[in-house]
């Protein structure tokens, strides 16, 4: 492709020189030449969480490779993505985010995935004027005006804050549990004590559902004995968890170890193929919410990610691939500035490949939250569909 | 609020013993080192996390176990648990040898003092926990079940499993056989001898280099043991896990005594129980407060721990 275009720009230009006009010889080669435009994606691709990062990236080139192949883009732009690789920590986002902020090339970013990192990124990023559409970063207090974590008016997100996935937690973890005792404890993280808060909240619109007990549990911890007794003492017959899949691995076996035979259910933290792995039988028929991937909404589209990608699509796969479209979707209309990119993202009307209606509020915020429901089943976490 | 208690007072109390053991074992390894060369062995906490994957090892890739094959039984059985205990013990006492010998000996033979040692040792445990993080990238390891946890017998309604009464009963007596060697072989009169007067020692012909050789063998080889039974229990293990646990095995040891093996013995019990019981009935985010608070005023009316050293024993 490049030396396809190198060619053609030697052949116009020979013919320049021949009619010696080389003041249109510029016009003309600009014509031909798509133009070159920069997205970038912004994520962990190496470290411990390197899985969640190079998921997402691949589906944001996947929108990529879709929107260069097309025949109305091909002669027009030349989008590329550009990586940026924070390891999720935040520590290491600020010392990446400056240079991308600062990058005028670099008309939009998608992500950053984990909500830690893009609160470090964030001051370089109002500073550029430069447009962010995060597919995971669920932290409410990013899209809360009240907060100093505030990311407006850059940040934007197109998957559901943590407020949308507690209700979906409670729902789907006492899913057939008539008047279910519910045992809610969360791992002291910044992430799971407003989850589990949230959980609760939604525990109190489930029919007969209602809270027997809590516990907070440092992620350290190793030895849950006093929690399970708190949870033997409350008869309890759902148990949820809102912090991480390697501490639920090691609880959920004490819980077996223990004869309770109480559901365990757990967030997105928990969700992470490694867990079944990890608690063995112990994982069975637990449930968990989490996000469904391509495979959830479309098989056609699966079949054909694989064959461009050459892997399967994996977690945020639809939320990276609709935040990748929505930036295609203003170069297309012409919007290469920044400026130009951030006012058409604020403004955006447009449909998920979920079918739903893409707007974002005043705050970056969409308003629905897609999480599916997965149950742990032969040491695999299978996928049962959007919790409705 | 005491409700839980007093439902699950036994559990509770089984699990904290149980826990308990394993915090004595560990926290030989920083009173053994303390006693000889009056410092904190900061190692001693990725010396445990190595020790862990002693066993991982042995039960998945020696006897390739897995995640979904059926626990051991009768004769296999016996045979996996001792060659991991051994495996860890071994791993766990090899790492301590060679922490001793890049982190302590050199600035110990060139006459630096105590601040430079315990940098050193707080140096070599990032890069032994950073060398385990990059090998397991990262993630945590389990471990396949070896042991059955069946439950033997119920004593006030408490579940009594086989695993815990395995942990109690072996760490007991790998507690005592540690004990008894320190109290009367030759080797352990010389550890005491260096621990009460260095100079002394020397000039009674014990060789110094050997007797913190082997402080630091005997303290690993504690850790070590420490280290299966954790996995036998809790068949979980990650290149961090070492600093919670030795945070806790190293209070054990202040809180009983620091310097004291029989104070390792009590403080590691009562930190257990009093951990247990502190999540219990406060809530588990009120353990670690509970037992500083405890601690403090454990060390405000006797300074030296439960059964510290008596204070003419103490140098500078």
């Amino acid at each position: 492709m490049n030396i396809k275009i190198q060619r053609s720009l030697a052949v116009v230009s020979a013919a320049a020189l021949v009619f010696g006009v080389a003041s249109a010889s510029t016009a003309q080669a600009a014509k031909h030449k798509a133009k070159v435009v920069y997205i970038a994606y912004q994520g962990p691709l190496s470290g411990g969480e390197a899985s969640t990062g190079i998921d997402e990236q691949n589906a944001v080139k996947y929108a990529v490779k879709l929107f260069n192949a097309r025949s109305e883009n091909k002669k027009k732009f030349n989008v590329k993505v550009v990586s940026v690789d924070d390891q999720g920590d935040p520590a290491v986002a600020s010392t990446v985010a400056p240079g991308i902020g600062a990058n005028k090339n670099v008309l939009g970013v998608v992500g950053p995935a984990y909500s830690g990192a893009t609160i470090a990124s964030l001051p370089y990023y109002k500073a550029g004027g430069l447009v962010l559409i995060s597919p995971s970063a669920t932290r409410v207090s990013l899209t809360d005006p009240t907060s100093p974590d505030f990311g407006g008016p850059v940040f934007h997100r197109v998957v559901g804050k943590d407020d949308l996935q507690g209700p979906a937690l409670a729902k789907y973890a006492t899913q057939g549990v008539s008047s279910a005792k519910v045992f809610v404890f969360d791992d002291q993280s910044a992430y799971a004590v407003p989850l589990r808060g949230y959980v609760e909240a939604g525990l109190k619109k489930v029919a007969g559902a209602s809270v027997v007990g809590g516990d907070s549990v440092p992620n350290t911890t190793t030895d849950f004995s006093p929690t399970i007794a708190k949870i033997k003492t409350s008869g309890a017959t759902v148990v949820i968890y809102t912090g991480y899949y390697s501490q639920a691995a090691v609880f959920i076996k004490q819980l077996r170890d223990s004869g309770s035979t109480a559901i365990f259910a757990g967030g997105d933290g928990v969700f992470n193929q490694e867990f079944p792995k990890l608690a063995g039988a112990a994982a069975e028929g637990s449930r968990i919410t989490g996000v469904g991937g391509l495979a959830g909404i479309s098989k056609k589209l699966e079949a054909d990610f694989k064959k461009q990608m050459g892997v399967s699509s994996g977690v945020y796969s639809v939320e990276s691939f609709d935040a990748a479209n929505i930036l295609l979707e203003g170069i297309k209309k012409g919007n290469t500035t920044r400026a130009k990119m951030l006012k058409f993202v604020k403004s955006y009307k447009g449909k998920s490949v979920s079918g739903n209606k893409i707007v974002f509020d005043k705050n970056g915020d969409i308003s629905y939250g897609l999480f599916a429901g997965f149950t742990s089943k032969g040491g695999v976490l299978v996928n049962t569909g959007i919790v409705k | 609020m005491f409700d839980v208690l007093i439902h699950q007072f036994w559990s509770l109390t089984i699990a904290g013993v149980a826990l308990g053991f394993i915090y004595v074992l560990i926290s030989l390894g920083y009173t053994m080192v303390y006693g000889v060369l009056r410092m904190i062995n900061f190692a001693n906490s990725e010396i445990f996390m190595w020790g862990t994957f002693g066993t991982v090892i042995t039960n998945r890739d020696l006897f390739n176990y897995t995640q979904t094959s059926e626990p051991a039984k009768g004769w296999k059985l016996a045979l996996v648990l001792i060659t991991a205990l051994l495996m860890s013990m071994f791993v766990a006492a090899l790492t301590a040898v060679f922490v001793e010998l890049v982190a302590y000996r050199r600035l110990r033979m060139k006459g630096t003092n105590r601040l430079a040692t315990l940098i050193s040792a707080i140096g070599i445990s990032i890069a032994l926990q950073e060398v385990m993080r990059l090998l397991t990238s990262s993630r945590p390891v389990g471990s396949p079940r070896i042991l059955e946890k069946i439950i033997l017998t119920e004593i006030w309604g408490a579940n009594v499993r086989l695993d815990t009464v395995i942990t109690i009963i072996a760490a007991a007596i790998i507690y005592f056989i540690l004990e008894r060697f320190i109290k009367l072989s030759r080797m352990g009169k010389a550890i005491r001898a260096v621990s009460q007067n260095e100079d002394a020692a020397k000039l009674m012909g014990v060789n110094l280099n050997r007797v913190i050789t082997t402080t630091f063998l005997v303290g690993g080889l504690a850790t070590g043991a420490a280290a299966f039974f954790y996995i036998t229990v809790f068949e979980y293990t990650k290149f961090n896990i070492g600093f919670t646990m030795g945070m806790a095995a190293f209070t054990a040891a202040v809180l009983g005594g620091i310097g004291n093996i029989r104070g390792a013995f009590f403080g590691g019990l009562s930190l257990g129980l009093l951990e247990v019981y502190a999540s219990a009935v406060l809530g588990t985010q009120w353990k670690a407060v509970t037992v500083f608070v405890v601690l403090v005023l454990v060390l405000l009316f006797k300074p030296n721990g439960l059964f510290g050293e008596a204070v003419q024993q103490t140098r500078a």
